[in-house]
C-alpha cells in the first residue's frame, strides 16, 4: 500500500520564449506533503504556483526533477497520479449543460469510483454540501456560489487521498471564501494531504500547517509559521514574506555584479 | 485507499455519453445544424425547380415578335413564311411549339436594342450585304464601347463568303445572346430557316435532273446501349461522394467544434484532463461523438430526401434509375468507412488546434476544400480505376464508389482506392492522438523542450517544412524558367542554387555539424566494392518492377521514357559534359540534400523503415513528372537505406553516380535503345545480386547514429 503523500525534488519547468529566451517558470523546487497536512504555496502572481500545480496534475510535464503523488510517479504513471488526486482551481470549470448531480456522477465514473457505489457517493456529497435543491437544474443557471459548491464536491466524488486547490478563492465573495476554507480544514480533518496555493497572506496564515514561499520558481523559504516568524524576526506572514523576497532579490543583484559560475544547463 | 477504476470500456462509454447528452441539450444548435437542413435543402430544389419550370412555361408561352429588313424583304418574308410553317406542323410533340409574330416597323435594330422585339430577320441581296458589311466594319470602330457589348449578335442564315460569290440572297438573324426570349426565337428560327434551305437545296438538285432524296445520301440511327439503371448509376455514383462528404463534414463538425475549442474556451477541458480517464479514451470518445453526429446528420438528410421523393415533392431526372445489389451497398460502406474515421480525425485535429471558435472556422474553410475537391474526382471524365488516381486519397474512393454504382468491379483497384483512403485515414488518426496528447493543449504556451533548446533540436521539426519550400521554389522555378534554360542551366539551378543553398541555409540556421547532417564519415572497403554491383544490380532490379507495374497496374506511357532518352542523346553536349551534368553532380549534390540533410532531419521521427520510404518518396517528388516519380522513389529508398545501414553518404554518392551513368552511357553510344528488351532472368539475378549486396553492407557498415528508439509515448 502506497502511503499517500506528496514528494517533489528539484522539479523543473522551463518555457522558451522567442524574446526572452529560455523562462524557468518552475526552477528546481523540493518540498513534500503528509496525510492531515494542509501545505501552503505562498507566492505572488507569475511565481510558478500554477505550473507546479500542474505538473503534479500532470497535464504538464516537468523538464527537470520527479515528483510522486501516492507513491506514483508524475512521468511513469501519470493515470495513477489523477487517480489519486482531485484538482480544483479558479480555471476548472463545469459543463453548463449538465446538472449538478450528472456532474458529479460523471466524474466519479470517470475517475474510476465503483460504479455501484456511484449514486451513494453522489447522494452523500449532495446532502454534505446542501445542494439538493439546485441538484437538478442545469449548472449553467446556478450562481456562481452554487456553482462553487458542485465544483468542490466534483473535486472530491471519487474521494482522492491528495487534494490540490490552485488558489481556490480567487474571485469569490469572503462568505464563499470562508466557505472555502471550512471544506478545506474539514478534509484536512479526514486525513487528505492537501496542497493549496494562494497570494493572500491572511489565508495562508489561517489555513496551512506549514508554507513555502515561492518565488520566480524557486522555494525561498519552507515551515510553519512559527518557524518563518523565527528565522526572520518578523511576526506577520506578509513581512516575513517581503523579507524574503527582498533577501532572494538582493542576492540575485549581487550574483549579477560579481559573475559567478555559469548556471548549468538543463 | 485503492486507486482501482473500472474497465476502459465503462469509462469510454461514459465520456462519449456526456459528449452526446451536452450536444442533445443544445437545442439551438441542434435546431440551426441537424433541423433547419432538413428544410432549407428540399426547399431549395423546390424553388430551384420551380424557377426552373416557370421559366420553362414562359418561353413556352411566349409569341415571339421579329420584323423583317433589308432590300430582299418579299423573299425574306417567303422563306421565314416557310420556315414557320414547318414549326407550326411539327409533328414532334417532344417540345412545345412556338409561335411567332411578325412586327411592321421600320426601326428594327433599334426596337430589338431595346428588346421590344425578339429577333430581326435581315433579306439582303448579295450587294446589300457586301455595302452593310463594310459600313458595319466601319460603324463598329466608331461605337462607343459601352454600346458595343449591348450591340446585337449578328448570325448568317447561309453560309455567307460562298453566298455572295455565288450572288444568291442572303439571310442574317440578329438577336440578343442575353437574352433568353430572344436567343430561343433564334435558336428556333434558325433551324427551321436550315430546313427550308435543305428542301430548297433538294428541289434544286430535282430540278436540274438529280432524282435523290435527301434521304437517300446517309441515314443516321442512333442507340444507347447503357441500361437505364447504368446511366442513373454514373449520374448519382459521380454526386454521392462529394454529397455525403459535405453532409458529414457539417454534420461533424457540430460535435467537432465544441469538442476540444468548447472546451477550452469554456474552461472545462483543465477539469477534464485532471480527471483519471487517460487522454487517448478523451480523444476516442470525442472522435466517436463526432462521427456519430455526422453519420445522423447524413442519415437523417438522406432520409429526409427519400420521404421527399416518395411523397412526390422532388422529382429524380427519368434515368436515376439505380439498381443497387446488398453486395454493391455493403462496398460501398466499406469504402466510406475509412472516409468518415478521416474526416472525424481532421476535425478533431483542428478543434484541438484551435485556440477559439473563431479560429477554429478559420481552419475549417480550407479543411472543406481540401475534402471537397479530391471527392469530385468521381465527375472527372474518363478516369477510371485503372488510372493511379486510386492511389490518392478520398478520390480514389470517389470513383470506386461510382464504379460500383455503374456495376463495374476491378478488385484490386477497389481495394487499393479504400486502402489508400484507409492509410490516409490511419495516419490522420495518428496525428490527431499525438497532437492532442502535447501540453499545447493546456499550456498557453506552443512551445515545448525543442523550442527551448533551439538551434539543432529544433531542426528535425522544420526539415519538413524547409523541403516543402524547397519543393515550391522547384516547381516554380521549372514553370517559370525551366523552358528557357539548357539543360546545364537547369541542373545548376536545381542543384546547386536550390538543393545546395537550401541545404548550406539550414546548416547555417540551426547550427548543425556538417560532418553529421552530411553523414561524412568514412566506410569499410567492403560495402564500396558492393556498391559496385549493386548499382546494376538495382538498376536491373528496378526495369523488371517497372516492367511488373506495366503489365499489371497501370501503363506507363513510352513517350515519356523516350523523352528523358532524348536529352541523353541530344548530340550537342558532348559526352563529358552530360556525365559531369547527369551523373557526378546529382551524385554530390542531390545526396548531400536528400541522404545528408533531410535524411538527418528525420533519422529519429520515424522508425528507420518508415524514414527510408518517406525519404525516398520525397526524392521521388522532386522529380515532378509523374511517370517518374515511382522509379527515382524507388531508388530513394534504396539509398536512404544504404546511409541508414552505412552512417556514410560515400557509398550512396558512388551508387546515384553509377546508376546515372548506367542509365546514360550505353544509350548515348548506342549500345542499347528504348526497344531493346531485356530477357526475364536478367531481372531475376539483378534482384538477387541486390539483397546480396543490402546483406554485405549490412555486414560490413556501421549503421547510422542516434536513430528512434522504442520507447514508451510521450505523453500523459
Amino acid at each position: 500500500m502506497a502511503i499517500a503523500n506528496v514528494k517533489v525534488e528539484g522539479l523543473q519547468k522551463s518555457f522558451w520564449d522567442e524574446s526572452r529566451g529560455e523562462v524557468r517558470a518552475v526552477d528546481g523546487i523540493d518540498f513534500d506533503c503528509q496525510p492531515g497536512e494542509v501545505f501552503g504555496l505562498l507566492g505572488a502572481n507569475g511565481a510558478g504556483k500554477t505550473t507546479t500545480l500542474r505538473m503534479l496534475a500532470t497535464i504538464l510535464k516537468p523538464t527537470g526533477g520527479s515528483a510522486s503523488l501516492n507513491g506514483y510517479d508524475v512521468l511513469a504513471d501519470p493515470e495513477a497520479v489523477r487517480r489519486s488526486l482531485g484538482f480544483y482551481s479558479a480555471s476548472t470549470a463545469l459543463y453548463p449543460r449538465l446538472t449538478g448531480r450528472e456532474t458529479l456522477e460523471f466524474f466519479a465514473r470517470i475517475n474510476g469510483y465503483p460504479a455501484n457505489q456511484v449514486a451513494q457517493r453522489v447522494e452523500e456529497l449532495i446532502d454534505r454540501f446542501g445542494i439538493r435543491e439546485y441538484a437538478g437544474a442545469r449548472v449553467g443557471k446556478l450562481s456562481s456560489g452554487m456553482k462553487q459548491k458542485i465544483s468542490i464536491a466534483r473535486t472530491i466524488v471519487h474521494d482522492p487521498p491528495i487534494l490540490i486547490f490552485d488558489e481556490p478563492t480567487v474571485g469569490l465573495d469572503v462568505m464563499a471564501a470562508l466557505e472555502m476554507q471550512n471544506v478545506v480544514h474539514e478534509l484536512r480533518d479526514e486525513g487528505k494531504v492537501i496542497i493549496f496555493s494562494t497570494h493572500i497572506m491572511s489565508e495562508a496564515e489561517k489555513l496551512c500547517d506549514r508554507i513555502g514561499i515561492i518565488h520566480q520558481g524557486r522555494i525561498l523559504a519552507l515551515g510553519t509559521l512559527e518557524e518563518h516568524r523565527q528565522a526572520t524576526g518578523k511576526h506577520y506572514l506578509e513581512d516575513v514574506f517581503v523579507h524574503e523576497v527582498m533577501q532572494a532579490e538582493d542576492q540575485r543583484a549581487n550574483a549579477m555584479a560579481s559573475p559567478g559560475e555559469p548556471r548549468t544547463s538543463l | 485507499m485503492s486507486p482501482k477504476r473500472s474497465d476502459n470500456t465503462s469509462v469510454l462509454g461514459t465520456l462519449f455519453r456526456c459528449e452526446i447528452k451536452r450536444l442533445m441539450r443544445d437545442a439551438r444548435v441542434l435546431l440551426i445544424s441537424v433541423f433547419a437542413p432538413l428544410v432549407i435543402v428540399p426547399g431549395y430544389i423546390l424553388v430551384m425547380q420551380w424557377i426552373g419550370n416557370s421559366e420553362e412555361q414562359r418561353l413556352e408561352d411566349t409569341v415571339y415578335e421579329y420584323a423583317l429588313s433589308g432590300d430582299e424583304v418579299e423573299w425574306g418574308g417567303e422563306i421565314v413564311s416557310a420556315a414557320l410553317a414547318l414549326e407550326a406542323n411539327d409533328p414532334d410533340t417532344s417540345q412545345a411549339i412556338a409561335r411567332f409574330e411578325r412586327q411592321q416597323v421600320t426601326n428594327a435594330d433599334s426596337l430589338l436594342e431595346s428588346g421590344e422585339i425578339h429577333l430581326v430577320v435581315e433579306a439582303l441581296s448579295p450587294e446589300a450585304y457586301e455595302r452593310r458589311s463594310s459600313t458595319e466594319e466601319t460603324t463598329t470602330d466608331t461605337l462607343d464601347p459601352e454600346e458595343d457589348e449591348g450591340a446585337p449578335e449578328i448570325e448568317e442564315g447561309s453560309d455567307g463568303g460562298t453566298a455572295s460569290e455565288l450572288q444568291l440572297p442572303i439571310i442574317r438573324l440578329r438577336f440578343r445572346s442575353n437574352s433568353d426570349f430572344s436567343r430561343r426565337a433564334h435558336d428556333r428560327l434558325d433551324a427551321r430557316i436550315r430546313e427550308v434551305r435543305s428542301e430548297l437545296r433538294d428541289s434544286v438538285y430535282l430540278a436540274g435532273g438529280f432524282p435523290v432524296g435527301r434521304e437517300e445520301f446517309a441515314s443516321v440511327e442512333t442507340e444507347n446501349t447503357a441500361s437505364a439503371e447504368k446511366e442513373g448509376g454514373a449520374l448519382l455514383g459521380m454526386a454521392l461522394t462529394p454529397f455525403l462528404l459535405l453532409l458529414m463534414l457539417s454534420g461533424g463538425s457540430i460535435m467537432a467544434v465544441d469538442a476540444i475549442t468548447g472546451e477550452k474556451e469554456r474552461g472545462t477541458l483543465e477539469t477534464l484532463l485532471t480527471s483519471a480517464a487517460n487522454r487517448s479514451e478523451i480523444v476516442a470518445a470525442k472522435q466517436m461523438g463526432i462521427i456519430a453526429v455526422g453519420v445522423v446528420v447524413v442519415v437523417i438528410n438522406v432520409l429526409n430526401l427519400l420521404a421527399y421523393l416518395v411523397l412526390g415533392f422532388l422529382e429524380l431526372p427519368e434515368n436515376l434509375a439505380v439498381a443497387l445489389s446488398p453486395l454493391d451497398l455493403v462496398l460501398i460502406l466499406i469504402l466510406f468507412l475509412p472516409l468518415t474515421v478521416l474526416i472525424s480525425s481532421t476535425l478533431l485535429l483542428i478543434s484541438g488546434y484551435a485556440k477559439s471558435y473563431k479560429e477554429y472556422q478559420i481552419y475549417f474553410f480550407p479543411l472543406f476544400l481540401v475534402f471537397l475537391v479530391p471527392s469530385l474526382a468521381g465527375i472527372l471524365p474518363g478516369l477510371d480505376l485503372r488510372s493511379a488516381i486510386a492511389l490518392v486519397p478520398i478520390a480514389g474512393v470517389g470513383v470506386a464508389v461510382r464504379e460500383i454504382m455503374v456495376a463495374e468491379y476491378d478488385w484490386l483497384f477497389l481495394a487499393i482506392a479504400f486502402a489508400s483512403t484507409a492509410a490516409a485515414s490511419w495516419w490522420a488518426s495518428r496525428l490527431t492522438q499525438r497532437t492532442l496528447l502535447t501540453e499545447r493543449l493546456i499550456s498557453s504556451s506552443d512551445l515545448d523542450e525543442a523550442d527551448l533548446l533551439g538551434g539543432p533540436a529544433l531542426f528535425p521539426r522544420h526539415v519538413l517544412r524547409w523541403f516543402v519550400g524547397m519543393w515550391v521554389v522547384f516547381f516554380l522555378t521549372a514553370i517559370w524558367v525551366g523552358g528557357e534554360l539548357t539543360l546545364q542551366g537547369q541542373i545548376i539551378l536545381n542543384l546547386v542554387v536550390i538543393f545546395l543553398g537550401g541545404s548550406l541555409l539550414m546548416v547555417r540556421r540551426y547550427g548543425l555539424d556538417p560532418r553529421k547532417v552530411f553523414a561524412l564519415r568514412p566506410v569499410h572497403p567492403a560495402v564500396l566494392l558492393a556498391v559496385l554491383i549493386g548499382i546494376p544490380a538495382a538498376y536491373f532490379t528496378g526495369i523488371g518492377l517497372s516492367v511488373l507495374v506495366d503489365a499489371y497496374l497501370f501503363p506507363v506511357p513510352q513517350s515519356v521514357l523516350e523523352a528523358f532518352g532524348e536529352v541523353m542523346l541530344d548530340d550537342e553536349i558532348p559526352l563529358w559534359q552530360l556525365v559531369f551534368f547527369i551523373c557526378v553532380m546529382p551524385g554530390i549534390l542531390e545526396e548531400l540534400a536528400f541522404r545528408g540533410v533531410l535524411l538527418h532531419g528525420l533519422r529519429k521521427t520515424w522508425s528507420p523503415v518508415i524514414v527510408c520510404l518517406v525519404t525516398g518518396g520525397i526524392f521521388g517528388l522532386f522529380h515532378v513528372d509523374l511517370f517518374r516519380l515511382i522509379p527515382t522513389a524507388y531508388l530513394g529508398v534504396i539509398f536512404a537505406a544504404v546511409v541508414l545501414l552505412t552512417g556514410s553518404i560515400f557509398p550512396v554518392m558512388l551508387w546515384h553516380f553509377g546508376n546515372n551513368a548506367i542509365a546514360l552511357v550505353p544509350q548515348r553510344m548506342g549500345w542499347v535503345t528504348e526497344e531493346t528488351v531485356f530477357p526475364e532472368w536478367v531481372f531475376a539475378i539483378a534482384f538477387v545480386a541486390l539483397l546480396v549486396v543490402f546483406w554485405i553492407i549490412w555486414k560490413f557498415g556501421i549503421p547510422y547514429p542516434d536513430l528512434k528508439k522504442k520507447k514508451p509515448p510521450d505523453i500523459f
